[in-house]
């Protein structure tokens, strides 16, 4: 059985809450938007391993009548315990041409077994839904014969920039984050003298690139010197490729109190809703997890319900329906910036909807976040389980739910140094924790913490 | 500049960018498992290090791999310079 969450997002997608979907939980598509733009000079290389196992979360947002495409079948005891969960699970779809260095996408299309069988669903009335729309999903829709259930890819590579969310913000009347949109190296160079009096007193500016991937593209400017460095990179790139834009926008680097994750769900025919909203964890502009439901008062959450229904607004007008997962801020002084960023795909927190619903009772508060592991080799699904079995859940409604696997061991793919032994590698645990109050939560998040360090190797330390 | 030289002037670049003091790093110390750097860091770090061996790095031009250790860091520095001088 659908979730009510699935069933709602299915209604506005498609028409009717009752379509099958097949899920692609494609994390790389930023970076398929940011190869059409200019962005800062940052080396190039492919996505980590670890970052397209994250696709397994989409097993949790599916229900049992739907698919999902995975480059990896899924571990078998973490789809039992999946199962011992409570969880309907979608038929898992694995490219019979699977290679670890393509995105699923492409294995799909190099797959035509699971074309054919794609073909089948598409028949029957079944919809594609990627996390975010590229040409490629594109031309799986086209080659499959499944509908896309999102808007074309020229729609959502357009409405993803981040100079558009800034252009948005300002135009619906809503309170930007101080800080303006640059398309060229004038611009930019205009801009970060306008600022120099504030880099030379230590207020530090952040650019941003209008489609930076999330841990990437991001720099923070804390003096003059390092502002004139950058812009000797952008003219010295400027000056080989013979182009001098830049699509970046650049922001005052606010004292927060914390991040916001919102998201929104807009139907086809323009109707909108506010599906929840979250605090989101980061660190040095990198997400780490998500608490709900976020501390806010009354007034800042109709605040983030009005900037809501203007986004959405908008959105629509230009074309979108679908997810939108918008980041914002509350700062310091309780000032609400409720539009920090738009990411009109599905979000991390996306996928967290159906299990909430299932596993977090009115009332209590939950924690989706990733605890850090290293390993010296791949961990059974079982070892994993074992350790997290020594978690003491106190109480009835208190739960702690791994909701993704994959990522624990995903970098033992990456090859070793040559010639030496196995080097020890990163890996990330994904789990849900519910319990009563924060309190509670927090103690129990530290619990599992201690768990999953038991599974690591132990290594002398840099720092 | 000596080999053992660009290591060291790793070292204070990553001391500079991670605001955290190390001691001598041997050249298969890996930047992100390791080091704990962060992707966001990289440019800061490609900074720093323009700064300290007074060489112009095309961060385009380099390949996260080259960030895979202190020694495949140090490989790229020198073809850097060489290029420079």
């Amino acid at each position: 059985m659908s979730t009510a969450y699935l069933r709602k997002l299915k209604r506005a997608l498609t028409g009717s809450a009752d379509t099958p979907l097949v899920l692609l939980c494609n994390f790389e598509a930023e970076a398929q938007w940011a190869r059409h733009h200019v962005g800062l000079p940052v080396p190039s290389g492919g996505p980590r391993p670890v970052v397209a196992a994250m696709e397994e979360l989409g097993v949790l947002l599916a229900g049992a009548d739907d698919a999902i495409l995975l480059s990896r079948p899924l571990d078998p005891d973490y789809r039992d315990y999946l199962t011992r969960q409570g969880l309907a699970l979608p038929t898992m779809l694995v490219p019979e041409n699977s290679r670890p260095d393509r995105s699923t996408t492409a294995n799909v299309l190099d797959s035509p077994v699971l074309l054919d069988r794609l073909r089948q669903l598409g028949a029957a009335g079944a919809h594609l839904l990627p996390m975010g729309t590229t040409s490629d999903e594109e031309e799986l829709a086209r080659r499959s014969g499944l509908t896309l259930a999102t808007p074309a890819a020229a729609v959502v590579e357009r409405v993803n920039s981040k100079i558009y969310g800034r252009r948005l913000t300002e135009a619906a009347g809503l309170r930007p984050v101080p800080g303006v949109c640059c398309e060229t190296r004038q611009e930019l160079a205009e801009v970060l003298s306008h600022h120099r009096l504030r880099l030379e007193s230590g207020e530090p500016l952040v650019v941003k690139d209008a489609y930076g991937v999330s841990g990437k593209g991001l720099l923070v400017l804390e003096n003059p010197a390092r502002a004139a460095q950058l812009l000797r990179m952008v003219d010295r790139r400027a000056a080989r490729t013979g182009d001098d834009r830049i699509h970046v926008v650049v922001e005052e680097w606010l004292p927060k109190r914390c991040d916001l994750n919102y998201q929104i769900t807009i139907a086809r025919d323009g109707r909108a809703e506010l599906d929840f909203v979250k605090q989101a964890l980061t660190a040095q502009g990198v997400h780490q997890g998500h608490l709900m439901p976020a501390e806010l008062s009354d007034t800042q959450y109709r605040q983030i319900e009005h900037a809501a229904g203007a986004v959405a607004e908008r959105l629509s007008a230009d074309g979108y329906h679908g997810v939108v997962g918008v980041d914002a801020i509350v700062g310091a002084d309780e000032t609400v910036y409720p539009v920090l960023e738009i990411n009109a795909r599905l979000n991390m927190s996306t996928y967290q909807g159906g299990v909430t619903e299932l596993c977090q009772p009115p009332g209590t508060v939950a924690l989706a976040r990733h605890y850090p592991l290293r390993l010296a080799a791949p961990l059974e699904f079982d070892t994993v389980r074992r350790a997290l079995a020594t978690v003491s859940t106190t109480r009835d409604t208190e739960r702690v739910l791994v909701t993704c696997f994959a990522t624990v061991a995903a970098n033992a793919l990456l090859p070793v140094g040559a010639g030496g032994p196995p080097e020890p590698f990163d890996g990330r645990l994904y789990a849900l924790l519910v319990a009563a109050d924060r309190d509670r939560l927090h103690d129990l998040d530290r619990a599992v913490q201690a768990a999953v360090t038991t599974l690591s190797v132990v290594e002398e330390s840099h720092a | 500049m000596e080999r053992h030289e660009i290591v060291e002037n790793i070292r204070a670049a990553l001391t500079e960018v991670l605001m955290r003091d190390f001691g001598p790093l041997a050249e298969g110390t890996r930047l992100f498992e390791d080091m704990h750097l962060d992707s966001t860091a990289i440019l800061e770090l490609l900074m720093a290090l323009e700064d300290n061996i007074g060489i112009e790095v095309d961060p385009e031009n380099l390949d996260m791999d080259d960030f895979r250790t202190v020694g495949t860091l140090t490989d790229f520095l020198e073809r850097a310079r060489k290029v420079s001088s």
